[in-house]
């Protein structure tokens, strides 16, 4: 890989840091190799916001090489709201460009003294003012910027008010809509007085083979034009799955605490295609465009809504009408907040004010009403600039709820908000969400689609019946192990690419001679590592658990009245994954089978 | 009611249980749309084969064995996968929604029907297993 550029805020100055080859072989890339960069610097005490706190942006080796749908990059740090370790990759066209201007990471630390932006273009930074910046937007940011530097060709990465304003869910955004929107990385940039990102290169990327390389992207983006899912994908865009996952129980519906939802032929990926869908958008080179371009009454195109919005701001709040989904999902985009997260937080919020818990008096006389979308407009806006009770709401469930008294009532784990995917209709996701390592995450293992289905036997992910529990403890390990190597790569993982292709496509891009059995083995390393860095961060096996409400079953629906045995199924994935049940530590043994010795001595002594 | 797939008498004994069926009839009185069977050969089948059901509002309003290529040539559906594959998800061993998913069965036609209407297709999958004994 190419230097990461090591950047200090407080003075401006940087240098170049060389990854040791011995770690991008160990680890890949993007999410683990960050994991073991950051493992010394995070530590317990260590507040997000603090200058001190690190900020690692990461490519993976395959990042802007137009392979299959490997476009993208990874954001890195301690979550602000979890005090975990958290990432949140993103795709757009900002890792490939910070790829072409020779870098392939940015190591941030430290804090401005006002407001600023940094400039990179072939190898050379500028930091530039940016205090003319600070409150808008994250679509006029982009723009501005752009237009300010006024060359072709120009990504940026940055900051909404949600972030400027400490939301703990806030995101950093590029390319109009795409965003590593997860964990609150946002916050952590804006707390640096960091607005903007903003990068342009013509450097020629690094393979050892290319000509290999070649042959190998061709063909595996010609096998993704023909796969069913990538066409499902680009047809009717993630949200193509409502449909399905509301028959099978689950897509979550008001706050997680109904089964099924009546709407959801008005709201899917289907009905948006068949009515303002005007076209399809890719990030860098993906063949398959899953993002939607739809045009509203407004006349106006914009971003359409994906999966995870769909249901934070329809089925989860009642609300079955597309074009305000939309509306939500851009006021989202443009002032930086995670759809997911404030969704779930605002949903959390209107169950509280159905208990009575939250009255009238809390909501400055809101009617926090299931399906009112105008309200939920209105606590978008008051939680990005913290106006009464969006000041509570911009601090995640798990501290709305503890206000209110009612924490057990926020559907998160560790501090992060649990994402649409109902571990009662997939059980998988029980374990996905209990001991993802940045807290409630369908990111690090999107189970959701084994259970639908999709398997791959040839790396030993295979299928069990999707209200299995403790049998498929081993297969979610597996495929968490995969997903890793996705996370490293860094890949999205809407691409169904063979995974001896995949493997392929590193040892041509790499150099490597990987079996697909030792890429499995790279994924692993990178899972346990970040387990590692969570556990020195006071993470333990108390921690892996799920929320109240998806322990309780539902009487109607697809799920049909099941509940995972969450703790039958960890007791047989801390076997699979040889960690220890008592500390929630991965053993000595499993980390030194995995070449983790400093690790295993500096958690066990 | 059983029969061997693929065979005239299995395709006709497919219609009677798709009309028959209460369940399918219900939860397909939706859907609108022909479909073709294209199946490729593999294993035990040496000839391409091509099996035409004509499917509407919960019933089946015919069905036609072997026709020519052109005389469906715009079907609403076309599900097209080696002999093998429609074999295993006859007998139960391939989920047809991993078979779509792991692109071992292609579809052609609109997926968005296809993906608003999965509950339709796994009730057409249960009764296509149903009448299936053995096959050639």
């Amino acid at each position: 890989m190419q230097p990461i550029l090591r950047i200090d805020l407080s003075t401006g100055t940087s240098e170049e840091y060389k990854i040791p080859e011995e770690w991008e072989r160990a680890f890949l890339g993007g999410a683990s190799l960050a994991a073991r960069l950051l493992y010394p610097y995070l530590t317990k005490e260590l507040d997000p916001f603090l200058s001190e706190a690190p900020l690692l942006f990461l490519n993976g080796p395959l990042t802007g090489t137009s392979g299959p749908t490997v476009g993208r990059f990874v954001v890195c740090g301690k979550g602000p709201a979890t005090g975990l370790w958290a990432e949140s990759n993103c795709g757009g066209f900002w890792g490939p460009e910070l790829r072409f201007a020779g870098y392939d990471g940015l190591w941030l630390t430290g804090k401005a003294a006002e407001p600023i932006y940094l400039w990179i273009e072939d190898r050379r930074l500028e930091v530039r003012k940016a205090a003319h910046l600070w409150g808008k937007d994250t679509y006029e940011t982009q723009e501005a910027i752009k237009q300010e530097i006024n060359q072709k060709g120009i990504h940026v990465a940055c900051v909404g008010p949600a972030a400027e304003n400490g939301i703990l869910f806030a995101g950093i955004y590029c390319d109009h809509g795409r965003t590593a929107g997860r964990t609150g990385l946002g916050a952590v940039m804006a707390s640096k007085n960091l607005k903007a990102i903003a990068v342009h290169g013509n450097a020629k990327l690094p393979f050892v083979h290319p000509d290999r390389y070649a042959t190998l992207r061709s063909e595996s983006n010609r096998a993704l034009k023909q796969d069913n899912e990538a066409h499902i994908m680009h047809e009717m865009g993630t949200a193509s799955v409502a449909n399905y996952a509301e028959y099978l129980g689950s897509m979550p519906a008001k706050y997680y605490h109904q089964g099924g939802f009546d709407g959801v032929d008005k709201v899917s990926g289907a009905t948006m295609s068949d009515t303002i869908l005007t076209g399809q958008s890719a990030c860098h080179a993906c063949v398959i465009a899953c993002g939607r371009v739809v045009r509203l009454d407004d006349g106006n195109k914009r971003k359409g809504p994906e999966y995870e919005t769909i249901v934070s701001f329809g089925s989860n709040l009642l609300i079955d009408d597309l074009a305000e989904i939309t509306r939500l999902g851009e006021l989202c985009d443009r002032y930086g907040m995670d759809t997911i997260s404030t969704g779930n937080t605002i949903g959390l919020a209107f169950y509280l004010f159905e208990k009575g818990i939250i009255t009238a008096q809390d909501t400055s006389e809101l009617e926090l009403k299931w399906g009112n979308a105008a309200v939920v407009h209105e606590l978008v806006r008051m939680t990005a600039f913290r106006e009464g009770i969006g000041d509570l709401i911009a601090q995640g469930s798990k501290r709305l709820g503890k206000y209110f008294g009612a924490e057990d009532e926020a559907v998160q784990v560790n501090g992060l908000e649990v994402a649409y995917h109902d571990p009662r209709g997939v059980s998988g996701m029980a374990l996905s969400y209990a001991t993802s390592p940045r807290g409630a995450c369908h990111n690090q293992s999107d189970y959701f689609f084994v259970d639908f289905g999709h398997i791959h036997p040839e790396i030993g992910i295979e299928y069990f019946s999707r209200q299995a529990e403790a049998e498929k403890a081993a297969n979610v390990a597996r495929h968490q192990d995969w997903r890793t190597v996705y996370n490293s790569m860094v890949m999205c993982i809407f691409a169904n690419v063979a995974p001896q292709m995949q493997v392929d496509l590193i040892n041509a891009a790499c150099g490597y001679d990987w079996t697909a059995e030792e890429m499995m083995k790279v994924g692993e390393r990178g899972w346990n590592m970040k387990r590692a860095v969570n556990n020195k961060l006071g993470l333990t096996a108390s921690n892996d658990k799920l929320p109240k409400a998806l322990l309780e079953p539902l009487s109607t629906g697809g799920t049909e009245g099941f509940v995972p045995d969450i703790q039958a199924m960890l007791h047989a994935y801390y076997e699979a994954r040889g960690w220890d049940e008592k500390t929630g530590y991965p053993t000595k043994e499993k980390l030194f089978a995995l070449g983790l010795e400093d690790i295993a001595k500096d958690l066990w002594g | 009611m059983s029969a061997v797939f693929p065979s005239a008498g299995w395709l006709n004994l497919l219609e009677e249980k798709l009309n028959a069926d209460s369940h399918y009839n219900n939860i397909a009185k939706n859907w609108e749309g022909d479909l073709v069977f294209d199946i490729q050969p593999a294993g035990t089948l040496t000839q391409p084969l091509l099996m035409y059901l004509d499917l509407w509002h919960g019933k089946c309003r015919g069905v036609e064995y072997a026709p020519e290529p052109a005389k469906h040539p715009k079907p609403t559906f076309i599900l097209r996968s080696p002999y093998d594959n429609f074999t295993a998800i006859l007998l139960g061993k391939l989920d047809p929604m991993t078979a779509m998913m792991t692109s071992k069965l292609k579809v052609e036609g609109s997926l968005a029907y296809m993906m608003r209407n999965v509950p339709t297709v796994l009730d057409f999958v249960r009764c296509c297993r149903e009448i299936t004994t053995d096959i050639l």
